[in-house]
């Protein structure tokens, strides 16, 4: 039997996230060239796929068919694979299991994957507005759910009235990821770091959320390169960083089909992992670092609970406990996540590739010790899908 | 060189008065855009319906055109609840969507029927912490702007209407 080819991350970079004075593909650029900073010695023309993850690209820069786009502005001349893909908040970590698919089989040998989005409009309602688009449209969108503040609030009242989690608990969640974030050149709310005293006090954005439980919109792209093991190891002498497993998991769109007892409980979280981590023939015990998805603090604590890194339900005081620290059982978000790096969001899951490879290869700026296995998670709008990618210094055998 | 005449138009001229399908916050309810469209005439005689599979007997919300769980195609139209309790409740003072007013407050509702266990309702008809984790809703439905259709030369006119909830005095 043929031996089978192993995909890995090479390197990656990001734009500038944040309000933007850029057009989408400006900040492709910049991605691209963060890139290549990243990988020395990267050219367009070592490149046969590219795979954009966008879901803003049509609304706000008029720009459908973006792959062609950005193939145009970076002077790629894809041959293997060349598409747009949506998953909302996930987006890239898709477009990483898509390219992982085709460097193991064979199709491609360098695929760029990139994340874009261009959030910001000349007013701000539309903006808002615009977000209608991403919840079923003709039934949840159609009862005022837009942004996605009031519905994780919810999902936080529920939690904190099954199993007592506190607003104190929640803030320790941004308060570990602000010290992480505050290094990040790139991060949206970059140098700056954050106390439980400001985190409590801040403006109510959606009961019982303040400004820093959630995170902000933003405008950013991301880029990667996955690649066969040949080929990585012709571009970059660094330790190789394998992808071992995949899982991606949807159950519903319209909040008629939620999966859960109560919005407090993530089944179709806990089914993604459980597949990402068969592929991966790994456990949860095994991951050295995280890059969980913090759209909200109550998500990161949630998303410990389903992903195995502690008991459900015991995600408050696990957060506050330091276990999410550098030193503790879990880091996790240790470039700030998407409260402090921000989240444009087909970009966010490829910026928390970057981060897990740098960790993987002893060069991340808030290293964990010894990292071997990491792992990616996001979930998709109003949590209607998540997505799970798990790391390691070694292939599957 | 011509000096660049300072242009008395802000905006974008085609949309003074014009429909754009790409805004609308509101379903196409009339036939000719989609099949469920039972759902939104039953809206229009004050009824809550959604479709029932008569090969499997599953119940789904919302109505569909084949049985998600078996994937027949002979379904039904059958009654759902009106009422229904509050789970969880949430009022949002800044960002509310264009076209919906502050505070706007949405609510995780539960019926007692297999097909709504869960439902995102919004609440109108209530003063801002008004409504509380356990009270009771009732369905009300009310009109949202029409839209227009263009049948070969002509253009009709399509009302349309829509559903919320509202606090079931105690």
């Amino acid at each position: 039997m043929a031996q089978k080819k192993n995909a890995v991350i090479v390197g990656g970079g990001t734009s500038k996230f944040g309000v933007r004075q850029a057009h989408i593909l400006d900040m492709v650029q910049e991605a691209a060239r963060a890139c290549a900073n990243d990988i020395p010695g990267l050219k367009p023309t070592d490149i046969d796929g590219l795979i954009i993850a966008s879901t803003m690209a049509g609304r706000h820069s008029s720009a459908l068919n973006t792959a062609p786009l950005v193939v145009h502005r970076l002077g790629l001349k894809p041959t293997s694979i060349c598409i747009r893909l949506d998953t909302l908040c996930a987006g890239s970590n898709s477009a990483i299991i898509v390219a992982k698919g085709l460097v193991e089989s064979g199709i491609s040998e360098v695929v760029l994957v990139m994340g874009a989005e261009k959030v910001y409009m000349p007013q701000r309602w539309e903006t808002n507005y615009t977000q209608l688009a991403v919840n079923d449209h003709d039934w949840d969108s159609a009862m005022g759910l837009g942004v996605p503040p009031p519905f994780f609030a919810m999902i936080a009242r529920m939690h904190m009235k099954r199993y007592g989690t506190t607003k104190e608990q929640m803030a320790h969640v941004s308060v570990t990821n602000y010290t992480y974030g505050t290094d990040s050149p790139n991060a949206h709310f970059g140098g700056r770091t954050l106390t439980i005293k400001e985190a409590l006090e801040a403006r109510l954005i959606a009961d019982p959320f303040g400004l820093y439980d959630c995170c902000p919109l933003s405008d950013g792209a991301s880029a990667v390169i996955i690649a066969s093991e040949e080929r990585a190891k012709a571009m970059s002498n660094r330790p190789l960083v394998y992808l071992r497993g995949t899982g991606q998991h949807a159950t519903h769109s319209m909040s008629a089909g939620w999966p859960g007892e109560t919005l407090a409980e993530w089944p179709h979280l806990k089914k993604a992992s459980e597949v990402a981590f068969k592929n991966a023939q790994l456990t949860s015990k095994d991951i050295d670092v995280a890059q969980t998805h913090d759209c909200f603090t109550i998500s990161e604590i949630i998303e410990l609970e389903e992903l195995g890194f502690c008991k459900k339900g015991e995600g408050g005081a696990f957060v506050a406990s330091g276990a999410i620290k550098i030193d503790g059982k879990i880091p996790t978000n240790t470039d700030g996540g998407l409260l402090v790096y921000g989240h444009p969001f087909g970009a966010s899951g490829a910026r928390q590739a970057i981060e897990i490879c740098k960790q993987l290869q002893g060069r991340a700026i808030h290293q964990v010790k010894d990292a071997k296995f990491g792992l990616t998670h996001n979930l998709s709008g109003t949590c209607a899908q998540h997505t799970v990618v798990v790391y390691g210094r070694e292939p599957v055998k | 060189m011509t000096e660049l005449q300072k242009s008395e138009i802000v905006g974008t001229p085609a949309l003074n008065n014009v429909y754009i399908g790409e805004m609308d916050m509101w379903p196409l309810e009339s036939p000719e855009f989609n099949r469920i469209y039972p759902f939104y005439d039953n809206l229009r005689a004050g009824k809550f319906t959604t479709t029932k599979c008569k090969k499997c007997g599953h119940i789904t919300f919302p109505p569909q055109v084949i049985c998600p769980k078996c994937w027949a195609e002979e379904l039904e139209w059958v009654e759902l609840p009106q009422k229904a309790k509050v789970v969880a409740i949430t009022e949002t003072q800044a960002g509310a969507p264009l076209g919906f007013e502050s505070p706007l407050i949405i609510a995780w509702l539960t019926f007692d029927h297999p097909a709504l266990k869960h439902l995102i309702g919004r609440i109108i008809h209530a003063k801002e912490g008004e409504v509380k984790e356990g009270d009771e809703v009732k369905f009300v439905t009310f009109s949202v702007p029409a839209n227009p259709v263009e049948v070969k030369k002509d253009t009709k006119i399509c009302d349309r209407v829509f559903y919320a909830f509202e606090p079931v005095k105690k």
